[in-house]
């Protein structure tokens, strides 16, 4: 059986959860469909129940918007993931016990995004974690271990640091590869009205520095060292494009290495269903184009947030609220609300995108994060494809990314490419002297998160 | 136990019960099997098919590197599964394939 849903809602992050509020305040009947045991995505991430006493003040404004969105009667299926869209707008879905499918007359797509990985020389080993995975152990009050290293670039390894410091872990370095303060000067206006954030990043910066954490900009990681699990790392300083700087590297102990580099857009479900996707590396790689309502070339598929564009929370709350608003309008539910709100949330969107260009031109990885894999590190975690079998494979780099994926199963395995999909293109435009966009993209596939067999075969199709 | 910060009072109604590979252990209520693993200080739990030691990598459950088997369902992710008292936790071997 078919369930219809008149607007259907993917992802409980400040964007789902926008857009869902928008929409049922509009009148709309809305559905909200969420990964997770708990609505909040990763930046209202909930802590567990025993511990909402001491919740900060982020998870209290999460708190506030999914209050707000139940007392607006939105349907939520938490611990639910969609694994298929079409462009007809029917969702496969599936939650711990069963798979079924809904048919939505519009789709809000908020999937959000998740930290770029790149590999290097032992991250595989146990005690290599991205620093948001840090993060989730902290919220349930867990220490990753006893002295850290956070390598990468970003205003998270601050945050996190400090967390680490206040919770008694040992913080052996946070190594920042870009040279912060000399990109910044041409951005310096973007910073009018950012006073709380920086303030927020200023906070941790000097929680370490009060605790003789060294603070190394232009450094960064080439090598995770331990057998069975971290023991050291291998540092150097980096030049501009994060290529390390011969004579300068160093031993660093440490038993967990918290790796961060930047966030990648989950583009996944819109382009399965076919929307036209571009390449913005400044925005996080792939994201589906969108008309001014956020609506995707597939009429009624809408894609709001990270997931569509690096762009921070208060980039998804705008966004969501006028896709939210335009979906319901589309289905004749306050008919005037979103032509009135679009110049004004657009204003303040443009308001935002200074901030997301200074932050982008501060925090994005250079070039040589891609080439610190030597020739037995695995590229590919699941399939245990190797950067030596990668580069044997690609050689004059005539091949096309699709090939790759034929020809060496990278990006097949359960994780749908999330974890080498970068590296495997950046690799390829390196060794055939092509740029991404002359490459082309890898395709899509369904399910775009694995279903068990037996969860499938639960599906109830009518004959 | 790798834990910090304060537990609420009465914090005996949070301890849950559970065992990894057939070894006793105690979780608090709200743990994921990850956290759960992490707090009683085990960070590897699953081989890869080349033999290596894997556990947790991104934590928000896309990478599926922290699989594992959970009263004999193989290949869940670790980092979003809440711990139920009495779980049974199991090393994910490679190659491993759910018939169910």
């Amino acid at each position: 059986m078919v369930e219809q849903v008149e607007i259907l809602v993917i992802g409980g992050g400040p964007g789902g959860l926008s857009a869902a509020q928008a929409a049922a305040q509009a009148g709309a009947q809305v559905t909200l469909v969420d990964a997770y045991t708990q609505l909040g995505g990763q930046y209202y991430r909930q802590p567990p129940d025993r511990l909402l006493g001491q919740s900060t003040s982020h998870q209290r404004q999460g708190q506030e918007l999914i209050r707000k969105i139940q007392q607006a009667g939105v349907h939520i299926l938490s611990g639910t993931t969609v694994s298929s869209l079409d462009p007809d707008r029917l969702l496969l879905c599936s939650d711990a016990h069963s798979a079924f499918l809904l048919q939505a007359r519009a789709v809000i797509i908020a999937s959000g995004a998740y930290e770029s990985p790149a590999p290097f020389p032992g991250w595989t080993l146990p005690g290599v974690l991205m620093t948001g995975g840090i993060q989730t152990l902290l919220y349930q009050h867990v220490l990753p271990g006893s002295r850290v290293l956070l390598a990468g670039t970003g205003p998270l390894q601050l945050v996190v640091a400090k967390k680490l410091l206040e919770a008694g872990v040992q913080v052996a370095a946070v190594l920042e590869g870009n040279r912060l303060v000399k990109s910044a000067v041409p951005h310096a206006l973007a910073l009018w009205d950012q006073s709380e954030r920086i303030i927020e990043g200023a906070q941790s910066l000097q929680a370490l520095l009060v605790r003789g954490v060294p603070y190394r900009t232009g450094w960064g990681l080439l090598e995770a060292q331990g057998v069975d699990s971290v023991t050291g790392a291998l540092i150097a300083r980096l030049d501009r494009d994060w290529r390390p700087l011969k004579g300068t590297e160093q031993e660093i102990a440490c038993d967990t290495i918290g790796i961060s580099f930047g966030l990648t857009p989950f583009n996944s479900l819109s382009k399965l269903a076919g929307a036209q996707q571009a390449w913005r590396p400044d925005l996080g790689g792939e994201i589906p184009i969108r008309n001014e309502y956020f609506e995707t070339s597939v009429p009624g598929i809408y894609a709001v947030g990270d997931g569509a564009g690096i762009g921070g929370f208060r980039m998804s709350l705008l966004e969501g609220q006028l896709a939210g608003l335009r979906a319901a309008a589309q289905l004749g539910y306050g008919k005037d609300a979103a032509s009135t709100a679009i110049q004004h949330v657009h204003r303040r969107i443009n308001r935002e995108s200074r901030f997301r260009r200074l932050h982008s031109t501060l925090f994005t990885p250079g070039p040589g994060v891609f080439e610190l894999a030597q020739d037995d590190t695995l590229v590919c975690r699941c399939e245990g494809v190797t950067y030596g079998r990668l580069r044997e494979f690609i050689r004059d780099g005539s091949c096309s990314p699709q090939e790759i994926k034929n020809g060496l199963r990278t990006c097949m395995g359960e994780c749908q490419g999330r974890m080498c999909s970068q590296m495997v293109l950046h690799t390829l435009s390196r060794l055939s002297g092509k740029t991404v966009d002359e490459l082309g993209l890898f395709s899509a596939r369904l399910p775009v998160f694995p279903l068990s067999i037996g969860t499938f075969a639960s599906l109830e199709v009518e004959e | 136990m790798r834990r910090f910060g304060q537990e609420p009072a009465g914090e005996q109604e949070f301890t849950i019960h559970f065992t990894f590979d057939g070894q006793p252990l105690t979780a608090r209520l709200g743990d994921t099997i990850a956290s759960a693993l992490y707090a009683a200080g085990i960070r590897s739990w699953r081989r890869s098919p080349q033999g290596d030691e894997r556990g947790l990598l991104c934590g928000i459950g896309v990478c599926f590197d922290c699989l594992l088997s959970v009263d004999g369902i193989a290949n869940l992710r670790a980092c979003q599964i809440l711990l139920t008292d009495g779980m049974r936790v199991e090393t994910n071997l490679s190659a491993q394939v759910n018939d169910g």
